[in-house]
């Protein structure tokens, strides 16, 4: 049996909104490829942690205070991160994830929470914590060349600028900003975006250029995942999308 | 009473009057308006009698309900929201409706449930004697904003309050809430001492992980559901309260409790259901009630109202119960698994304005506990998301059947005879309640053909 490892970060902190069904329907479809899918997770203090190893690290969204808690943390890693990064690790973070991979947060309490520079982009929120990006969101993004319509919820006071490569297009909803045209950021071994749902539940081309990335790149060939029952997640999307008018 | 005060009331009253003639039910719009006119609105009512308030997650309008009917007792006259509506403009609209021209409000108790993000500005305006704090879990998250948010709120107004407040010690979010005002000596702690079901570690996600004072990790004893159990801070010490009521005992199987060295049975038997008697018992001690009317309220009294209800349909029997964040429907799955047999669960999932707009909740759901369920059926305006969410945690998609329409979902659900379960949320229960209603009647007048 095939086997993909991934690294959850700090599961007992950054799982708002459901976000750690995210590695669920990973598994899931993992599982429906015959692909094994073996979680490990990153704690607070895990000085030991390998981010080479691992086929995908994944980051969830969390609050305030959770990620002034774990921001020290993260930046002790950043050099095994880089090496994972560098190295072609695919890289799945959500909302306070993707911040937190940015430059910097400077959070709605005005504080400011050094990111892991990763990446350019920096995300300042409103010190007013009721002006929040908030509701269902659609965005239009290319994965291997192929429009795809992403479907989601933000809620989210960070704004997200200095966006080099986003992750779609905004067709409903708010995005990387109040009223902004992009959404998220993307490289070919990067998913980063203010999308819950979680992200992967409604939509499984998503899932699925994540486990066709992961499998490519361990068998040295493309591999396309087989087709399986998405009866349930298509009439899921298709009722939304008329709903949203897009 | 100021003019603007007098003149709020006696408008507020042509209002509501105004309503009546015309036949309308004026519901939550009196307080809506009044609350535009005057931000002041219910300081210009005169309340005459102990207010007892009720906040939390989970539990308010059961526990609420409780206590009306304890409070009620022996001919007392009681002013209550039992249906909710425990908004500030909910609870004017109440208060308009009981009082006379002048703004006064005649009863020897008022018991309101209140939405925890309004005790402050309710009762910074109203002078409340006893709060009553069930629990903090995530909770329509993109309404309420973050838990912590949420707590800082209700702590903000608990460090200048000096009334009763009534605290769950086992859970942490609420028994930190005991520290806000050291000068008040007003803190009753209640606690339940574990249960058959408790576990070594957590069995469903919770919020209170981390101390409030200090951020370091807390360590559990147990965890009888959720977060709540027996938890403390091994770097400051906080946890470890001595509750002036611990419930003890509990007995699922009769179903009963313990209290102060008597032996309460009781209509319900899940640990939820006992945290709220634990909260009830506390509360109602406070005001000196009689043992015998405790007992009779713990083993007879029901809400009834998609709280823990049942229904016999057709030679079937259903238990609805609401669920409106995850830890609510991980409780009704949990009573569901307790029970032996085959049975058939009924989903009812809506995102309207009331519910959240946000359904990623349901992920936080623990559905891979599942044992004989011989079939789902889904339904509300997300019932896909929720067919999606349960095909992930590995259950077999063709036994999922989704019907947008609830009389359609509930013919599906009676199609098959045996025991039947139905989780809906907030703005799914009352629909769903009369869906199963409506498919009774049809089913008992068919037969009678």
């Amino acid at each position: 049996m095939e086997k993909l490892k991934i690294l959850h970060m700090y599961p007992n902190m950054l799982d708002l909104y459901g976000d750690s069904g995210n590695v669920e329907v990973l598994s899931y479809r993992c599982k429906m490829r015959g692909i094994e899918l073996e979680v490990s997770k990153h704690l607070i203090g895990d000085k030991e942690t390998d981010f080479t190893q691992y086929d995908i690290i994944y980051l969830g969204g969390g609050a305030d205070f959770e990620q002034q808690i774990l921001a020290d943390d993260l930046v002790s890693c950043k050099d095994s991160i880089m090496e994972a990064y560098k190295a072609g690790t695919f890289f799945l973070m959500i909302c306070g994830g993707y911040q937190l991979m940015g430059q910097y947060y400077k959070d709605s309490n005005g504080e400011k929470v050094p990111g892991l520079g990763l990446f350019d982009y920096y995300t300042v929120a409103s010190t007013d914590k009721r002006c929040r990006c908030i509701g269902n969101i659609v965005i239009e993004a290319q994965l291997d060349g192929e429009k795809y319509k992403v479907i989601g919820f933000e809620n989210h006071g960070g704004q997200t600028t200095n966006v080099k490569s986003p992750f779609g297009k905004v067709l409903s909803g708010n995005g990387n900003e109040f009223e902004s045209s992009t959404e998220g950021y993307m490289e070919k071994s990067v998913i980063a975006t203010y999308l819950h749902g979680p992200l992967l539940s409604k939509n499984p081309k998503v899932s699925d250029y994540v486990i066709s990335y992961c499998m490519s790149r361990k068998l040295g060939e493309k591999y396309i995942p087989a087709p399986i029952n998405d009866k349930l997640e298509e009439d899921c999307r298709k009722q939304l999308f008329e709903r949203l008018g897009v | 009473m100021s003019l603007k005060n007098a003149f709020t009331i006696i408008f507020g009253k042509l209002m509501v009057k105004t309503l009546h003639l015309l036949g309308r039910d004026a519901g939550n719009f009196p307080g809506l308006v009044l609350w535009t006119i005057n931000k002041d609105c219910l300081k210009a009512f005169k309340v005459d009698c102990p207010i007892v308030a009720v906040t939390g997650t989970n539990g308010k309008t059961s526990v609420t309900n409780y206590l009306s009917h304890i409070f009620a007792s022996g001919g007392k006259k009681i002013i209550t929201n039992p249906e909710g509506n425990n908004l500030d403009t909910g609870i004017c609209s109440l208060l308009l409706n009981h009082c006379d021209m002048r703004g006064r409000v005649h009863a020897d108790y008022l018991v309101l449930e209140t939405d925890e993000s309004h005790v402050p500005v309710v009762y910074s305006k109203l002078n409340l004697q006893t709060l009553v704090l069930l629990n903090f879990f995530r909770d329509q998250l993109d309404r309420n904003g973050e838990v912590e948010t949420l707590i800082l709120k209700v702590k903000k107004f608990l460090e200048t309050f000096e009334g009763n407040v009534v605290l769950n010690a086992d859970d942490p979010n609420v028994a930190r809430l005991g520290l806000a005002n050291p000068n008040n000596k007003n803190i009753h702690y209640f606690s339940v001492d574990r249960y058959q079901g408790a576990t070594d570690k957590p069995y469903e996600v919770g919020e209170g992980k981390f101390c409030p004072f200090c951020d370091t990790e807390l360590v559990y004893d147990y965890y009888q559901y959720s977060h709540i159990g027996k938890f403390h801070c091994p770097k400051c010490g906080f946890g470890n309260i001595e509750p002036e009521v611990e419930i003890k005992n509990v007995d699922l199987t009769v179903p009963s409790f313990e209290a102060d060295g008597e032996t309460y049975k009781t209509a319900h038997n899940s640990i939820y259901y006992m945290y709220n008697m634990a909260a009830v018992y506390t509360a109602a001690k406070l005001y000196n009630f009689d043992k015998a009317i405790l007992h009779d309220t713990f083993e007879h009294f029901e809400v009834n109202n998609g709280r823990l209800e049942r229904f016999e349909v057709d030679g079937s029997s259903l238990l609805v119960n609401l669920a409106k964040n995850p830890v609510g429907a991980n409780m009704t799955l949990r009573v569901m698994n307790e029970q032996a047999g085959s049975k058939e669960l009924l989903f009812v999932l809506n995102d309207n304005l009331a519910d959240g707009h946000d359904v990623s909740w349901i992920w936080d759901i623990n559905f891979s506990v599942f044992n004989n369920v011989d079939r789902v059926v889904t339904s509300g305006t997300r019932a896909y998301d929720i067919a999606i969410r349960i095909k992930c945690s590995g259950y077999d998609p063709d036994k999922i059947f989704v019907y947008p329409d609830l009389d359609e979902a509930t013919a599906s659900l009676f199609s098959t005879k045996g025991d039947k379960f139905a989780i809906a949320n907030y703005t799914a229960i009352q629909p769903t309640r009369a869906a199963i209603k409506r498919y009774k009647s049809l089913k008992e007048n068919g037969e009678e053909k």
